[in-house]
């Protein structure tokens, strides 16, 4: 087996089964996590649209350094619960972010404690322009544009797509569905956070866009920031991934068969 | 006959105020979706309630003002606490906009109807911010009271813009209009957005108010045909373009005036509205924002 400086396998020869504990052993953030308590720690999550259950008893822990895909058809519950974590959704049950108890639908709460979702869809400000986009991730640690535009957190959003510096003027509505899709990461990323929800970040989007956000999320993922990904097409996802978690029919459940995931990322087998 | 530059003058006065009432209309909707129709009705309130504490209780004016804004902030806070609050929180599904306008209706004629008890019929102006007789300047015979108007519409304007360009509260105020879910994912609390815009809004139409009560005089039904104005004028901007509705406002003030002036005082309003629906009838797309951009 080849493990990467974090512990991950190389191309589609994955052998999944002892990866993590690999990873623990390799890499340092993740053995700091067997001290601190976990990214996140889903318990018992229920999220309810009126009489429909969208998701049922999710339970599932994600480690700091972490990088958890969470897969599963369409309709089945993986936004809803990424939203509900996030703090978007009312839910029932209880999610932990590094120990403390995150009050349910509580959006603000999760971005100040530096859990940052990248929703599905983007869900950009039309007219608004990309550095004001920026800038803006930045209100979940201040109100000051001064602060803002003048921050790390600011200036490392900025330089994580570099090929997006010569539209900083530019309105969100007219960029690229790729560019949006930067943006938005972009903006997610100058929350300063610990923890990224993703929700889909390849949809409609061409091949070649595609490996670029995946690049960078593997960056991301290198420098130490925890990531929870949302993908329908797990294929991709799982190259840069050290777990999987499977929501079908509104119930989560951490998928630990290392022939199935191997199956997966070699871009087979049923979701 | 009237010269141009006084009736230039008069609906510059008149379309400052609906510009503000135009802006407090389409800020408000870009926050929350909501459509004020009382907004005209707090102008009245802030015209009235300045007018009876100075001349029934012989308060100083400035007091008088302080007292009023004071008042209207409150009960647009507890309005919104209980009764719009309400409607954006509730799990039922039906659709938010539809119900808090049928809210701010209400709340209107609440307004009117508490006027008519406690002022009657009367009509009712706040003694002037600058008092003293008409200016004349290269013959243009010029009200103070629409000096201070136009000049405070002005320093509104330009504030406003300013707050949402060169501030993160005020992109913040932006972005919810903008996108409210997508607000929500940055962690901006909309409700907070939306109870202190409906609060300064009042507050301002309020102020606004004050002013142009020595100019027109109010009644307890002043309010509505002023705060309809407002939303037509915001309409024109699509309700989400607060520079357009403030365009829009003056545009409005401005043909009143050379309506009243030139053709007939009498059928003002009647030609105001008959052209404008030739322009929605001409131009349908002025109501919506018809060249908007779109995120996929």
């Amino acid at each position: 087996m080849i493990l990467d400086e974090r512990g991950r396998t190389a191309g589609n020869e994955v052998q999944w089964k002892n990866v993590r504990e690999a990873q623990r052993e390799v890499s340092e953030p993740s053995s700091v996590s067997t001290q601190q308590p976990p990214a996140l720690v889903v318990s018992n999550v229920h999220v309810t649209y009126g009489a429909f259950v969208a998701v049922e008893e999710a339970n599932l822990t994600v480690n700091e350094g972490d990088c958890i895909v969470m897969i599963g058809p369409n309709g089945n519950g993986k936004s809803t619960l990424a939203m509900a974590i996030a703090g978007l959704l009312q839910r029932e049950g209880t999610v932990h972010v590094f120990g403390e108890v995150a009050p349910p639908g509580n959006a603000p709460w999760m971005v100040r404690h530096r859990v940052s979702l990248v929703p599905e869809r983007r869900q950009l400000f039309p007219h608004l322009s990309v550095i004001d986009h920026i800038t803006l991730g930045c209100y979940a640690w201040t109100r000051s544009l001064r602060a803002a535009r003048t921050s790390h957190a600011f200036e490392e959003a900025v330089e994580l797509f570099p090929e997006l510096k010569p539209c900083h003027k530019q309105l969100a509505g007219t960029l690229s569905g790729g560019q949006q899709q930067m943006l938005a990461l972009a903006r997610g990323l100058s929350a300063n956070p610990r923890v990224l929800i993703i929700d889909e970040p390849c949809l409609g989007l061409a091949e070649v866009v595609s490996q670029r956000v995946y690049a960078a999320l593997k960056q991301l993922n290198n420098q130490g920031r925890t990531i929870l990904l949302i993908e329908e097409k797990p294929w991709r996802a799982l190259q840069i991934s050290n777990g999987a978690v499977r929501v079908k029919r509104g119930v989560a459940e951490e998928i630990t068969s290392a022939a199935e995931l191997s199956m997966m990322a070699a871009g087979g087998g049923e979701q | 006959m009237i010269k141009l530059g006084d009736l230039v003058f008069a609906g510059l006065t008149n379309g400052s105020i609906y510009a503000i009432l135009a802006l407090c209309v389409s800020v408000l909707f870009r926050v929350s979706g909501i459509i004020n129709f009382a907004v005209g009705d707090f102008a009245m309130v802030g015209a009235m309630g300045a007018a009876f504490f100075v001349q029934n209780d012989g308060w100083n004016l400035a007091l008088a003002i302080v007292v009023v804004l004071i008042f209207i902030g409150l009960f647009a806070y507890v309005f919104d606490l209980t009764v719009l609050r309400a409607a954006f929180e509730s799990r039922r599904g039906y659709d938010k906009v539809t119900a808090t306008f049928f809210y701010t209706l209400a709340l209107s004629f609440f307004i009117e109807g508490v006027a008519f008890h406690m002022f009657g019929t009367e009509v009712h102006a706040a003694p002037e911010l600058w008092s003293g007789y008409t200016l004349t300047i290269a013959g243009l015979h010029i009200q103070r009271a629409g000096v201070i108007i136009i000049g405070a519409a002005v320093v509104t304007g330009v504030g406003f813009a300013a707050f949402i360009q060169l501030s993160l509260v005020g992109k913040a105020v932006a972005a919810c209009g903008e996108n409210a879910f997508g607000a929500r994912v940055v962690g901006i609390r909309q409700g907070s957005y939306r109870r202190g815009t409906f609060v300064a809004m009042s507050v301002l139409a309020g102020l606004f108010g004050i002013m142009l009560s020595p100019v027109t005089g109010f009644v307890y039904n002043s309010g509505s045909d002023l705060g309809w104005t407002g939303v037509v004028a915001a309409a024109f901007a699509g309700f989400t373009r607060p520079g357009r509705a403030v365009l829009m406002g003056i545009a409005i003030g401005l043909a009143e005036a050379f309506i009243g002036g030139y053709i007939s005082t009498e059928y003002q309003e009647a030609f105001l509205y008959l052209g404008l629906v030739l322009i929605i009838l001409c131009y349908p797309g002025v109501l919506g924002a018809g060249n908007l951009v779109e995120v996929d």
